[in-house]
């Protein structure tokens, strides 16, 4: 791991921040979108375009009352893999100015320009060089701050938002933050945005000003202190470039409170058929499989397996997930259903050499878990065949019966990734 | 319970006993060994309820009676004790250790506790030496699983070929198989290795008596015996895979063979396979490990046959090669992903069939 070396008392870490940027993809992708209120998504809004947004389409909206509030919408299905790739270009431009990025989101990402200055000029010019150059190589905005911390630059890029640079001075950076008010801290959503408002408190720099007991006395002795310090703008975290991917993993958001264990399975067999391709096109496979559920309630329980070879079938990994699932459940459950299933899959090898199985035909279901099985080998040579129909005729062409069957449109189930860290993609 | 006996005899009796005794037991009965004293009879059972081993020793009994102390504490105490003459007596919920001074008081556990045992089981008897049984067992156990999530191939398999005793075990990634000719074989028994492993240890290698049963198999020397729950699973048809004859046979010296794989093994960890070019030179083996570097070196071999590039796992590979009784061994092979057979020259008793590691 690279940190970055900056001094807390110059301003050299940037906050990108692409402006609703699916939304903006979209529009770059049809011209005829442009300057009109779009939604990408499908039951419920992805993104919004800021023509859309001025209606009070927010994220996460069902579709059905984003078109009662905005009536003009126009809702369109996103393309996950052109965003990627547009996100990775666009942090690509990013290192073209620093090896220090940390992408955090798709749309998102740190960078520590401290030794790039003598190079490139002041670090609101390497701002300002990579606004214009994204716009150039790919017509979409990207909003930066640039100030002293990450939590900060964050803060900034928020405020110069839409398509806007904000260089936080940090002579003049607390009088800055604390005239802001205390939901644009990080971490800091509508629940603790009222109950610091109930404490009279709405800008950051109430907070700042009332003892730290008090806050936590309110918030939570860790997260008291936590506001507390970020209010001051003491944010210790540096910037750290991203590690290749030592994992790969998805998860799926399905909101409610989901018991049945028939629509677990679907909902695994999808997110392990996304890892499994992912894997098998970076010629990957791992050995720990892990799964986190949420429950109603929004408890989050996590479980894990580690076997003895490396795999990356989709059957493999939907079929372990589903037994840690249903331990999950079992142990931690206590009645309640399921409202997330995240997967993901670690401690990876590259074209992995495969120790075959003797062909003993000694056990049912149980070989697909174990690499070089006759199992395996079978749903190696099924995958690899989907993996080449899709690759050739798109990733509609084929997929597990239930799944097609099941029809129904909602969320597509590759947005979920976007809630992962990128590293873990 | 009141007896004398030599330190080193009684030191044995319980240590043998004790090889039974699970380290990690959720009953703390079965961390112990019973004592039993009948006439000048010392008898000391360990447990852990699918293997048991009985041990006796003739000892100068001053009193008859039942305990049971903690196996791996007594057996020890025992064995640090000056040398010499031993007492050990049980009363009042102690027993007391004590030789030329020293004096143990251990807490007994409950002698009502201990589970009650059969003795002995109904079945095919069979008289072995146990020198030449253990190590055919040695021989044929590398293979065994230890893989507790299935159970049916962490056994040995006992069975009739013909009017011989077939020994065969298999984790699925190799099989070995040992025929014993000097012994009548059996119906199909799977033996799990776990207790097979100890007889040695436990029971020496004197003349054994093997009794296999339907649900225990039995194994007693005149130093004590083992008795082991069988394993209730069909083995898996292991025949198919022991083709006739095979295309290409290699022939080379054991030792040499071992140590280019020891030395490959050096670079190889991480289930990095060697790979083997066998042509009508010899053996090129090589292995890389992107990170760490290569080996390579050439082996004066026999070949007979296409050449051929296939990959072992290096453990695998030296586990086989190692239980190979002669001096010389054979490879033979058909294909980089089939099966490759290990034996002995002239030696048909031991086989040892290792899958490949594909590259």
């Amino acid at each position: 791991m690279i940190d970055g070396m900056a001094s807390s008392r110059t301003a050299a870490v940037l906050h990108c921040d692409l402006d609703a940027f699916y939304a903006s993809v979209e529009q770059q992708k049809r011209p005829e979108l442009r300057g009109k209120p779009i939604a990408v998504g499908g039951g419920v809004v992805l993104a919004a375009s800021y023509e859309a947004r001025a209606f009070g389409v927010r994220s996460a909206m069902p579709v059905g009352r984003a078109r009662r509030m905005c009536p003009s919408l126009i809702v369109v299905d996103g393309s996950f893999s052109d965003y990627l790739d547009i996100s990775d270009r666009i942090f690509d431009i990013c290192r073209d100015f620093t090896p220090l990025v940390e992408q955090i989101s798709i749309d998102e990402a740190f960078l520590d320009v401290s030794g790039a200055t003598h190079l490139f000029g002041e670090p609101g010019t390497i701002g300002a060089e990579i606004r214009h150059r994204v716009r150039d190589e790919t017509g979409l905005a990207i909003s930066i701050g640039v100030a002293s911390t990450k939590f900060l630059a964050k803060v900034g890029s928020q405020v110069a938002k839409p398509d806007g640079m904000i260089v936080v001075d940090p002579a003049t950076e607390i009088e800055f933050l604390h005239a802001l008010p205390t939901r644009l801290i990080w971490g800091v959503g509508p629940v603790t945005e009222r109950k610091l408002a109930e404490m009279g408190i709405t800008t950051i720099g109430q907070l700042a000003a009332t003892e730290r007991n008090v806050i936590s006395k309110r918030m939570g002795r860790g997260a008291g202190g936590h506001l507390h310090a970020l209010a001051w703008n003491k944010d210790p975290r540096r910037v750290r470039r991203e590690h290749r991917a030592g994992s790969v993993g998805a998860q799926r958001a399905f909101g409610g409170d989901h018991r049945d264990p028939e629509f677990h399975r679907q909902v695994i067999f999808g997110l392990a058929d996304r890892i499994g391709s992912r894997l098998r096109k970076k010629d990957r496979a791992g050995r720990t499989v892990s799964v986190r559920v949420r429950f109603s309630d929004q408890q989050v329980v996590s479980r894990a397996t580690t076997l003895v070879a490396p795999v990356a079938t989709t059957a493999a990994i939907a079929q372990i997930a589903e037994h840690l699932v249903a331990v999950a459940i079992t142990e931690a459950a206590e009645g309640r259903g399921l409202s997330l299933i995240g997967i993901s899959i670690s401690k990876l090898v590259v074209s992995p050499h495969l120790q075959l199985e003797l062909p003993l035909e000694t056990d049912g279901a149980g070989g697909i878990t174990r690499a070089g099985s006759l199992h395996d080998l079978e749903r190696t040579a099924l995958d690899a065949a989907v993996d080449q129909l899709r690759d050739r005729f798109g990733k509609e062409t084929v997929a597990k019966a239930s799944s097609m069957l099941r029809g129904t449109r909602g969320v597509p189930d590759e947005f979920g990734d976007l809630a992962i860290p990128v590293s873990e993609r | 319970m009141r007896i004398r006996a030599e330190r080193d005899d009684l030191a044995d009796v319980l240590a043998r006993a004790g090889r039974a005794v699970g380290t990690r037991s959720p009953l703390p009965i079965l961390q112990g060994v019973l004592c039993e004293v009948e006439g000048s009879r010392l008898r000391v059972t360990g447990t852990d309820t699918d293997i048991t081993i009985r041990t006796t020793l003739e000892v100068e009994a001053l009193e008859d009676g039942r305990t049971v102390i903690p196996a791996k504490l007594a057996a020890e105490a025992v064995r640090k004790l000056p040398a010499g003459a031993v007492s050990m007596t049980a009363a009042d919920g102690e027993v007391e250790i004590t030789g030329n001074g020293p004096r143990f008081r251990l807490r007994e556990l409950n002698v009502d506790d201990f589970p009650k045992l059969p003795e002995g089981s109904e079945g095919v008897s069979l008289s072995v030496d146990g020198a030449s049984f253990t190590s055919a067992l040695s021989q044929v156990g590398v293979a065994a699983s230890g893989d507790e999530a299935r159970p049916t191939l962490t056994g040995v398999l006992f069975e009739g070929e013909g009017d011989t005793m077939r020994l065969v075990a298999t984790d699925s990634y190799r099989l070995a198989v040992r025929d014993m000719p000097d012994i009548a074989g059996t119906e199909p028994t799977l033996v799990p290795f776990r207790a097979l492993r100890e007889l040695g240890r436990a029971l020496g290698e004197g003349a054994m008596d093997v009794v296999l049963g339907d649900r225990d198999a039995n194994f007693a020397t005149d130093r004590g015996s083992l008795s082991v729950r069988i394993i209730e699973a069909n083995f898996p048809n292991y025949r198919q895979l022991l083709p006739e004859s095979y295309p290409n046979r290699l022939v080379v010296s054991k030792t040499s063979l071992l140590d280019a794989v020891g030395r490959a093994s050096l670079v190889a960890e991480d289930h990095i396979p060697v790979r083997l070019n066998l042509h009508d030179g010899g053996i090129e083996l090589s292995v890389t490990r992107q990170e760490v570097g290569e080996e390579t070196e050439h082996i004066e071999a026999e070949y007979q046959g296409e050449e051929l590039t296939i990959a072992f796992n290096t453990r695998y590979l030296t586990d086989g090669v190692s239980a190979v009784a002669s001096d010389e061994i054979v490879l033979e092979t058909s294909d980089p992903l089939k099966p490759g057979l290990i034996s002995g020259v002239n030696d048909e008793a031991f086989r040892y069939l290792l899958m490949p590691v594909r590259l």
